[in-house]
């Protein structure tokens, strides 16, 4: 590592300088081999660091869930032309934005092809291979992966500075001058450095997916692509009135559809999320495109959607938190995005937690660098600009009322009314709102409110 | 060959040889075409070759012995080998089945390693795939004989354990091979196995009827045994750190890979035939066309997927039903 008074002194060489009570075994342990995990492993040891990287399932991604879709541009910093080998089932070329009622479906559809050369905008990938890919790029930068094995506490020195991790394993105690913890959302080594408060339901959505096999050609021909060319639909409303929203990615030979959905509302509509699922799949919009597929995977996990005004504070002394594990998911109604944010965060985590390990000084006022980069870039940059997201977006009005509103609108359009001449559009957008019990006013209001927050 | 290294191969004492066979214990299976794809996130051992480790591991304690860890494979094999050598055996790869490495296939650690087991994703983590399944194909002589060479690098060994059966080979026959090739008794399917005071160990086996059967195993022996009665340890934190930096030594047959059964051929199955009463019609054309179904209007094929199984089911049983050979 870059300083010559604090030599590596990992397990099996010489012993290092003290921190805390004991000497470092290492200068910067990662929990958690997800995306966060990996990227800050990637950055710390890239830096020069010696780097322990920590993971519970017995590979990376063994036990991570998310939807589906992965926007690459953030991997420019790992490696240049990611692209060619990375491990992607589809590019996504094509964006589906469906308003959903039980019977109603409208959908904003967009394609392109620019999408479908590098650099790329997004890619359905596992993440039992992505994850596992990328904490591959960690240890061939020097970090050293240890699979099956829990970190179970942090370790403090008497001025109760974190100092290390304590994990399942005999003699499991690890000591290193920067802990980075990036074990994913509802964090408990976060919770217990007192970083990260109680989780909130308020703030955090229950993601649930199927994935369904259904032959390649299939998914070609349904969802009209070709070659390594992917789709993306996002859905509102049909949720049973619970705020949140559904999605399907295309794999390969697979689809994942799943559904979003806010904690507080689900435990109050007393209804089995799978249940949500059988919905959308059953919906006739969607049905078609899942006629004969099979279920391969069930999957549910928390998205932290409380966004930028309930992120904690993202460190203390020797410890730095990134990704979910920070409440680093943006959720914001047409984007979905954590495994890009979490790569971001754990890039920044890994680079400062190196550079404090060089420097000797893991204070929290010098690990506070982390938090500085972050708000010039995308990850608190974006998180800032749409903070007023996540509320807007599971709003009563915009989850329960607008997806009837501008489905009936639509529908009384296109219906043909001979021999009663075509109503005014305004009427019909007075009658829609009228019928799903919302006021032009609210509406006027709404709009301005979204305006504000997207602008 | 190299000889192994870790920290089983210091002590002296009896030498304890627990061979290990890493395979996909989750492969998938196209359901349509019946093509097996291999991942390298499932390789790690059977629950009875993890049961093979801990047995070797407790009966060496016991002899004051040592072990040493045999795989043989692709690269991927060092994952559990060092798994294996976090625990404190001795470690050795054989390079099975024998081809060209330098093309990279199974380069990456093996997924059950815990220490640096991430690898990008490898079509053929487990080698070619011809040369993969043609090994499965062939039977276990030249491996034991192989195997046997690379442990006598080591040492004579005083016990050689195995599982039961591997998961994808599965006949259960290598450690008999193995104990011919050594000239040792052999033991198999056993579902205990203790070291006794006097150096012979106790075995135990099913029988039919619930009863199992009792016997004195002289050594040198070679056992298979069940994944039966035995908590796994787990390795020190320590200890797996240092094992996952250390090389796996790799052992090159010197033999051919050619066992005592040659497979030239694999054929189709062909049951037993059976005799089918002549058919009814005056003249041999009429017999013939009775026979062949010629000349008759047919159904023709209807493709009915993909559906789900309970509308597939339906579709058949409607044919069924239609076709007379059930009534509705
Ligand atoms: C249903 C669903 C759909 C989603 N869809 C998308 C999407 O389409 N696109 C997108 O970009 N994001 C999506 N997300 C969000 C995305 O999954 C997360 O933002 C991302 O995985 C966060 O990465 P992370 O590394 O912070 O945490 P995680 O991916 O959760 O990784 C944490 C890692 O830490 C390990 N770990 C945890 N505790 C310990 C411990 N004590 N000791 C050792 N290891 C530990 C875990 O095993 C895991 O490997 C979705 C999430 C869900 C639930």
């Amino acid at each position: 590592m870059a300083d010559e008074q604090a030599p590596y002194a990992g397990p099996g060489t010489s012993p290092g300088t003290a921190v805390g009570d004991r000497p470092a075994d290492v200068d910067v342990i990662v929990v958690g081999a997800g995306p966060a995990g990996a990227a800050a492993a990637l950055a710390a040891a890239r830096a020069g660091a010696s780097v322990v990287l920590l993971e519970r399932g017995p590979f990376p991604g063994s036990k991570n869930v998310y939807g589906g879709v992965i926007y690459g541009r953030i991997l420019d910093a790992v490696l240049p032309n990611w692209w060619e080998e990375v491990p992607v089932e589809r590019w996504v070329v094509r964006r589906s934005t469906m308003v959903l009622t039980e019977t109603q479906a409208l959908t904003v559809d967009f394609r392109t092809q620019t999408w479908a050369g590098p650099p790329y905008n997004g890619m359905t990938a596992y993440r039992a291979d992505f994850d596992s890919w990328l904490a591959g790029k960690a240890t061939a930068a020097g970090a050293r992966l240890v699979t099956s094995t829990v970190a179970t506490g942090l370790l403090r020195d008497a001025a109760g500075r974190v100092v290390g991790v304590r994990t399942d394993r005999t003699d499991g105690e690890l000591r290193a001058r920067v802990v980075i913890a990036a074990d994913g959302v509802n964090s408990f080594l976060a919770k217990e450095s007192g970083l990260l408060p109680k989780a909130d339901p308020k703030h955090h959505t229950l993601g649930v997916k199927e994935v369904l096999s259904l032959p390649r050609e299939v998914i070609d021909e349904r969802f009209g692509l070709r070659g390594q060319e992917g789709l993306d639909i996002e859905m509102l409303g049909n949720t049973r009135g619970i705020p949140g929203g559904g999605f399907l990615y295309t794999n390969s030979d697979t689809v994942s559809i799943g559904a979003v959905l806010a904690l507080p509302g689900l435990a109050a509509a007393k209804v089995r999320p799978e249940e949500i699922i059988a919905d959308l799949k059953a919906h006739p919009a969607i049905a078609p495109y899942l006629r004969g597929a099979t279920v391969k995977e069930y999957a549910a996990h928390l998205i932290p959607e409380g966004g930028y005004d309930h992120m904690p504070a993202l460190a203390t002394d020797g410890l730095l938190i990134a990704g979910d594990a920070a409440g680093m998911t943006l959720a914001a109604g047409i984007w979905l995005e954590g495994v890009n944010f979490a790569i971001g965060s754990g890039l920044v985590a890994g680079r400062v937690a190196a550079e404090a390990a060089a420097a000797g000084d893991a204070s929290k006022k010098r690990l506070a660098r982390y938090r500085d980069e972050l708000e010039k870039q995308f990850v608190l940059a974006d998180h800032k600009r749409l903070r007023g997201a996540p509320e807007i977006i599971l709003s009563e009005r915009i989850q329960r009322r607008y997806p009837g509103l501008v489905a009936d609108l639509v529908e009384s359009l296109f219906t043909v009314t001979n021999p009663e001449p075509k109503p005014g559009a305004l009427a019909l957008l007075r009658r829609a709102a009228k019928r799903n019990g919302v006021s032009l006013r609210e509406l006027a209001r709404d709009g301005l409110r979204i305006g504000k927050v997207f602008r | 060959m190299t000889n192994a290294t870790g920290d089983g191969a210091r002590g002296g004492g009896p030498l304890v040889v627990v061979c290990l066979r890493v395979t996909d214990l989750r492969p998938e299976v196209d359901p349509l075409t019946g093509v097996v794809t291999r991942s390298a996130h499932g390789a790690g051992l059977s629950a009875a070759d993890e049961a093979a480790l801990e047995r070797a591991l407790a009966i060496a304690r016991a002899w004051s012995g040592r072990v040493l860890a045999v795989a043989a494979g692709s690269p991927i094999v060092e994952g559990p080998l060092r798994a294996a050598a976090a625990l404190g055996a001795a470690v050795l790869r054989v390079a099975w089945p024998p081809h060209d490495e330098a093309d990279g296939h199974g380069a990456a650690p093996g997924a059950a390693s815990a220490v640096n087991a991430a690898s990008a994703v490898d079509p053929e983590p487990f080698g070619p795939r011809a040369a993969y399944l043609a090994d499965l194909a062939g039977d276990t002589r030249a491996l034991a004989e192989v195997l046997v060479d690379a442990i006598r690098t080591v040492g004579e060994p005083t016990l050689v354990l195995c599982g039961d059966l591997s998961p994808d080979r599965g006949t259960g026959a290598l450690p008999a091979q193995l104990a011919h090739a050594l000239g040792a008794a052999q033991a198999l399917g056993l579902v205990s196995l203790t070291p006794t005071d006097d150096g012979w160990l106790l075995a135990e086996r099913r029988l039919d009827g619930g009863r199992r059967e009792r016997l004195r195993v002289p050594t040198p022996a070679v056992c298979s045994a069940e994944a039966a009665g035995l908590r796994l340890r787990r390795a020190a934190l320590p200890a797996l750190l240092a094992a996952g930096d250390a090389p796996v030594p790799a052992a090159r047959p010197t033999r051919p890979a050619v066992g005592a059964v040659e497979v030239v051929d694999v054929r189709a199955y062909r049951p037993r035939a059976r005799v089918v009463p002549p058919p009814a019609g005056a003249t041999p054309r009429d017999r013939l066309l009775a026979l062949t179904g010629a000349l008759v209007a047919h159904d023709p094929p209807t493709i009915i997927g993909p559906t789900d199984a309970g509308q597939a089911a339906d579709a058949l049983v409607a044919y069924l039903v239609r076709n007379g050979y059930l009534t509705a």
